[in-house]
């Protein structure tokens, strides 16, 4: 199964134009170089692709591991209320 | 008064994305006008467009592309040729002396029109962030002044099909006037979209699809039924005679005469009073009399009613000369770019200037005795000895706008 950082990295590289081996866990949305408008941009991307909702100005979302803490936790959230309201 | 020069052109059009190819064709009687690939031509009853053949991803990488509409694309591509082409360069000190003025009629409404379907009809959580900045009239401009560092004014104008007529002649006098010396002005439309059809088809001014649908746009002859919209962006590099003399640049010609008034009177009606006045107005600030234009670009659109008041017009202010002067209007070929169209016929008309070639208007085989000008149909007039050449540009709204441009010698 392809892991949630995969599936970042995936979208990173999708949306930007940068070297994958930049794209480590432990490395900051700020040294990747991304503007605030470029994160703004990514949210929304992964938003689709986990079909999940970021609540605005909420989460930390410093560097990769913060969006893949966030991302699961929200998936899981998310997901497990659709599936009881189903 | 500085003398203003135009020294870089740039082009991405339905008949060709460089001047030389663009101008090839028109001088050739080539037209770009094909029937369109779209799923949504179902839904239309004219179901024509000039397309413009744009390699994206030979321009943009595919984070930038993604971030712009369409319409900045091409302007921004323009306004790098443009640059090229006048070979300049401009130090940090003169960055603030410098500055960008585009014309459209509606900027980023591709953009808008998409986000409209994904909200009503996919029901999305969210729209793209980068909605805004990508649907603004103002992003072509303000990208165009990010890439070249220009630091000047940075205006954009709307007013319909005369936008980028009015954007160069606003420019032309800001170096003239003292305020810059050197402008990139023009402007970019990109508005082939299920939407915009429809609203034109509505209004009744597009043109009936010929059997051949190269030749359904037909200026000035009888058979007339309106015109094709098209897409594209056209850009010059303005710059004082001064400046572009110091550096040795290339120059084209020189603008000398801009014209610019308002109908009053009705929101589509074309007014001949209107046309005339602006005609005489760019004469007026060039100091030249009707005698001196050898050349006329014609606004031009096939519809019933603009080439009959359009030739009036021109017989008003030019009397006895009128029938003496070339007029074509290649909307005939690279179909109507609405916001860009009067920057598109200026890079036409200055071409004709350069090249000694007056391009054709196409498809006109039936006379129409309500327009009884020489309107060179059917085929490019070669080896004229062209000194000044003038672009009328008229718009919905009433907002006319002339420029005139001489060569320089």
């Amino acid at each position: 199964m392809t892991t949630t950082l995969e599936r970042i990295k995936k979208l990173f590289l999708e949306n930007f134009d940068f070297p994958e081996e930049r794209l480590r866990p432990e490395a900051t949305i700020e040294s990747i170089g991304l503007d605030s408008l470029d994160k703004i941009e990514f949210l929304f991307a992964l938003e689709k692709e986990f079909d999940i909702k970021i609540p605005d100005r909420e989460v930390k979302l410093d560097s990769i591991q913060d969006i893949i803490d966030v991302v699961e936790r929200l998936v899981m959230e998310q997901h497990a209320e659709q599936r009881q309201s189903v | 008064m500085t003398r203003v020069v135009i020294t870089g052109m740039g082009i991405i059009s339905p008949v060709g994305n460089s001047c030389e190819e663009f101008f090839d064709n028109l001088a050739a009687g080539r037209s770009g006008i094909k029937k369109m690939s779209w799923d949504f031509a179902d839904r239309l009853s004219v179901k024509i467009s000039a397309e413009v053949d744009f390699d994206v991803e030979a321009y943009f990488s595919k984070k930038t592309a993604r971030t712009l509409d369409r319409v900045s694309q091409f302007a921004m591509v323009a306004a790098s040729q443009a640059w090229q082409d006048a070979a300049i360069q401009l130090p940090e000190k003169e960055q603030k002396r410098a500055g960008v003025y585009l014309g459209t009629g509606m900027g980023g409404a591709r953009t808008l029109e998409e986000s409209y379907v994904q909200l009503l009809k996919q029901n999305v959580k969210r729209l793209h962030p980068l909605t805004v900045v990508m649907v603004m009239n103002n992003a072509a401009a303000s990208y165009i002044s990010m890439t070249h560092r220009l630091k000047g004014p940075c205006l954009t104008y709307s007013t319909a099909c005369s936008s980028s007529a009015v954007a160069i002649g606003e420019a032309f006098r800001q170096i003239k006037h003292g305020y810059a010396d050197v402008m990139l002005a023009g402007g970019t439309e990109s508005l082939l979209t299920f939407g915009i059809f429809m609203s034109w088809e509505s209004i009744g001014t597009l043109a009936l699809e010929a059997e051949d649908p190269s030749t359904s746009c037909r200026p000035f002859s009888k058979d007339r039924s309106g015109f094709v919209l098209g897409e594209g962006s056209a850009i010059l590099v303005l710059e004082s005679l001064d400046r572009a003399k110091k550096r040795g640049a290339r120059i084209y010609g020189e603008v000398i005469g801009y014209g610019s008034t308002a109908d009053a009177d009705h929101i589509t009606k074309p007014s001949v009073e209107g046309q005339a006045d602006a005609m005489r107005a760019a004469l007026e600030e060039a100091r030249i009399s009707p005698d001196d234009i050898d050349y006329i670009n014609a606004h031009g659109t096939a519809t019933v009613a603009n080439d009959a008041v359009e030739t009036k017009a021109i017989k008003e202010v030019f009397g006895q000369r009128a029938c003496h002067i070339p007029v074509s209007s290649t909307k005939s070929m690279h179909g109507h770019l609405l916001g860009a169209a009067g920057a598109v016929e200026l890079v036409a008309a200055v071409l004709a200037l350069n090249k000694r070639i007056v391009p054709p208007t196409a498809n006109l085989m039936v006379p129409d005795p309500e327009c009884d000008l020489d309107y060179v149909p059917g085929k490019a007039r070669t080896g004229l000895d062209l000194k000044v050449v003038m672009s009328n540009s008229f718009a919905f709204g009433g907002t006319n706008a002339v420029l005139i441009v001489r060569k320089h010698e």
